[in-house]
Order: structure tokens, then sequence, then C-alpha cells
């Protein structure tokens, strides 16, 4: 198999699959599959290639699939399940997150209302996670505006057994014996006057090559981790805006991350229009780059949206609620819009196959 | 008698339009539909055994809400439908 890109673009009336070979310049477009239900969130799992889908459903409830051929077919997954007496109900599924390359057969999945689950067994059955459900802070957790939601699962390039979560709107956690005990992650250097907004993560990320770095997204900060630190390093300063949802880490480069900036109330762009933000020195200084994008266009992309390739250079991509998705072939630099007329793109994630 | 599947439903269940069984109530028929259809399981209840929302049962032409629910008797000839509710999608 020579190399290729397939991206798997969630939309709120089924999964697209984009593919193209490694020069990333022509795209086929495949799907929807699963139309009409919304996918909230796909991804590629590149220890043995399956694919995992959230696929939340009204009509028979939310579920999980998988598909083991690179998205052609695909099997339901028995639903992750709260126990009795636990006073939960499983609603929807907002994370699904492949394990550390050293436990191959372990996925995880974060859920609505906000909990964590843990598959042994490639996505097959899920298991809750109950000591989350114990930290001493739960009482405390309130759903933001799209719900309570465990949705951001990041773990160390090292070490499995250490995580950090982010949950909207619960906070930050991360535990270092693979999820027996967690602990409230929000000590920072710096941050805005508000007092609330730190339970409110949008995007949390764990670099993949380089242990300790973390890279978030809150509601209206981003904070920037290394190695050794305890406290998040506020690395707002730079943006036009305070607010977003959509980020990714560079899969190389520890020092690169990428944001998309909206209004805070309105939720899509502010002027002059959409543009993808790069910081290539841990957020201590932001670059705005709108090459190839539509000058002026307020759009909107979701907490989901924007994923990069491990390709180099790296391809960045990132899907709008207008049905359209971006890609970028040189780092983020300059864009070209390569699908458009899909339903409202609600994830995008790019599945790096080298053959 | 018989269940029909309507619409999404039969995408659980293989395809499959019409399932012929025996119950005596509807929730009978349901667990031996799940028997005969085991995808359709976790998605007509939730984990707690509770009914889906956004979920329509009825048997032949009367909504089941008004005729006893899941213990309403059913009879020789009866039709259950499993119909996506005119609520659900986006």
């Amino acid at each position: 198999m020579s190399k290729q890109v397939v991206l798997l673009v969630g939309t709120k009336k089924g999964l697209f699959t984009l593919r193209s070979d490694g020069d990333r310049k022509k795209w086929t477009t495949e799907g929807p599959y699963g139309g009409p239900v919304p996918i909230h969130h796909a991804v590629y799992d590149p220890r043995d290639g399956s694919m995992y889908a959230a696929i939340n459903s009204t009509w028979g409830g939310a579920r999980i699939e998988y598909s083991r051929d690179l998205g052609r077919t695909w099997t339901v997954t028995k639903n992750p399940a709260f126990p009795e007496g636990s006073g939960h109900t499983f609603f929807q599924t907002w994370h699904i997150e492949p394990g550390h390359k050293k436990t191959p057969n372990v996925v995880w999945a974060g859920v609505e209302p906000a909990a964590l689950f843990k598959s042994e067994d490639r996505g097959e059955s899920w298991q809750w996670v109950r000591s989350l459900e114990e930290h001493p802070s739960r009482p405390k957790w309130n759903p933001g505006a799209g719900g309570l939601g465990l949705h951001s699962i990041a773990i160390d390039a090292d070490d499995p057994n250490k995580m950090n979560i982010g949950i909207s709107a619960g906070g930050a956690f991360n535990t270092a014996d693979g999820g027996k005990t967690w602990n409230a992650d929000n000590a920072t250097t710096g941050q805005s006057e508000r007092p609330d907004v730190f339970s409110c993560i949008h995007k949390l990320l764990a670099h993949p090559k380089v242990s300790g770095v973390r890279f978030m997204r809150v509601h209206l900060e981003v904070y920037w981790r290394e190695p050794g630190e305890t406290t998040w390093t506020y690395r707002t300063p730079g943006l036009p805006t305070t607010f977003g949802f959509a980020a990714a880490i560079h899969p190389h480069d520890r020092a690169a991350a990428y944001v998309i900036p909206l209004h805070d109330m309105q939720r899509t762009a502010v002027d002059p229009g959409i543009a993808v933000y790069a910081t290539r020195d841990r957020g201590q200084t932001w670059t705005r780059n709108d090459k190839g994008l539509p000058a002026g266009a307020h759009l909107e992309a979701l907490r989901e949206g924007m994923h990069t390739d491990t390709f180099d250079p790296v391809g960045v991509y990132f899907g709008s609620a207008n049905g359209e998705v971006y890609a970028s072939r040189d780092e983020g630099k300059s864009w070209e819009r390569i699908v458009q007329y899909l339903p409202y793109v609600t994830s995008v994630h790019a599945a790096t196959i080298e053959g | 008698m018989r269940v029909l599947l309507h619409g999404a439903w039969r995408g659980f269940a293989g395809g499959a339009r019409e399932v012929p069984l025996e119950a005596a109530t509807l929730r009978d028929a349901l667990a031996e539909l799940v028997r005969v259809h085991p995808g359709l399981g976790e998605r007509l209840r939730d984990e707690h055994g509770v009914l889906r929302a956004h979920l329509s049962l009825f048997i032949n032409d009367e909504d089941a809400r008004f005729v006893g629910g899941e213990d309403a008797t059913l009879h020789e000839g009866d039709i259950v439908h499993v119909i996506p509710a005119l609520s659900g999608g986006q």
C-alpha cells in the first residue's frame, strides 16, 4: 500500500471519508456512511488500522462502531453502560481515543454524562472508569451549553499510565496510575479575570512524541505545559479572541500548535474572517494564516474539527459548520478547500497511512 | 402475529422488515424480537432496560402507550409496529 491520507469527516448527517495519496493534492470523497445520523467524532488507530466512530443517533440511541478495513464496513460495539445504582444513563459519546502503543488493545471513550470508559478488546466492549466519578469535585461538574461531556483524553507519549482528561464543564484532571486515581489539574501561571472559565475545558492535547508536553484550549484561554511542570502557562495573548474550540498539536515540532479563534458569543470567526493561528514557540507568539481561506468568512469550526497528518511537511485540516473541509500541505501557512456541500462538519481526523 | 420494523429500525435488524413471532404481551414480543435480532437489544432499551426515547410502538392501529404499554395483551393476528418516532433526527 502506498502512502495515503484518509480524512474521517464526521457530520450531522453521516460519516464521509476523503482519501488522497501522499501528495495530498487530489481528494476523493465517499459517503455518507450512517446517514442521516450525527457523527460526533471518528478516529483512526495507527496501531492496527482500526477506525472508530461515535454515532450519536436519536433513533436507537447513541452507539460506537468500529471498522477494521479503513472505513469500508463497520460493526456496532457493545454500548458503554453505567451500572444499576450509578445514577447515570449513557447518553452519547464525545470522544474516542486509541490507547498508547504499549497497550495495543486499549481504547478510551469520553461520554456524556461526563465519564471515562475503557475498552481492553479494541472497542468491542467498554468498562466504566469509576474512579473518576469518585473525585470530590464531581458534584460541582455542570453541563456546558452542549452538555456535560468528557471530550479530551490526552495520553502521555511515553507512559500509558499518565493521562490528562478534559470535561465541559468539570475541569482538567490527570492520572499517573492508569486511571486508578485522579487529580484536579487546574493550577495556572497567569490567567484571565474570570474565576470560572477553567472548569470549561474545550480541548486538551498531549504531544504524541514528547512526554509531558501538553496544549490546552479552555473556554476563554489557551495554555501550554512543558515536561516536569505542574502548572499551565497562560498563552492567550496574541490571539484575536480568547474563545474557540478547534485545536491541534503539531505531531513533530514540540513547540507548535494550532487554534481557530472564534467570537465568544456568536461562535464564528471574527473579522477579517476565518483563519488558523499557529504558534512555533509554545504559545508565546501566534501567527495568523488565512492564505487560501475565504476572505471575510465568519465560519465556525467545532471542538473535534481540526487535526493533522504526520507527514513532513505536516498537513493540517479543519472542517466548518457550513460543510466545507480545508487542507494545508505546508503546515498551516496556506490553505485550499478540498470539499464543500457536506452537512454540518462536526469532526475531522486525519489518518496517515504509510505504505 | 408479527412485528413490522419501520425506517431506521430495519437497519438495526439486518434489513429485516417483518418478524413473525408468538408473544402474549408487548413486552414478550420485544424480548422475542431481540432474541431473533440481537442487534436490536441496545437500540430498543438503555442499559437499565428502559425503552429508548424517539421510539413509537403501535399494536395494530393503536399507540401502545394508550392500550397498556408493555403490559398490553397481544392476540393472534396482531401486528406490532416498531417506528422511529416523529421526534428524532436532526
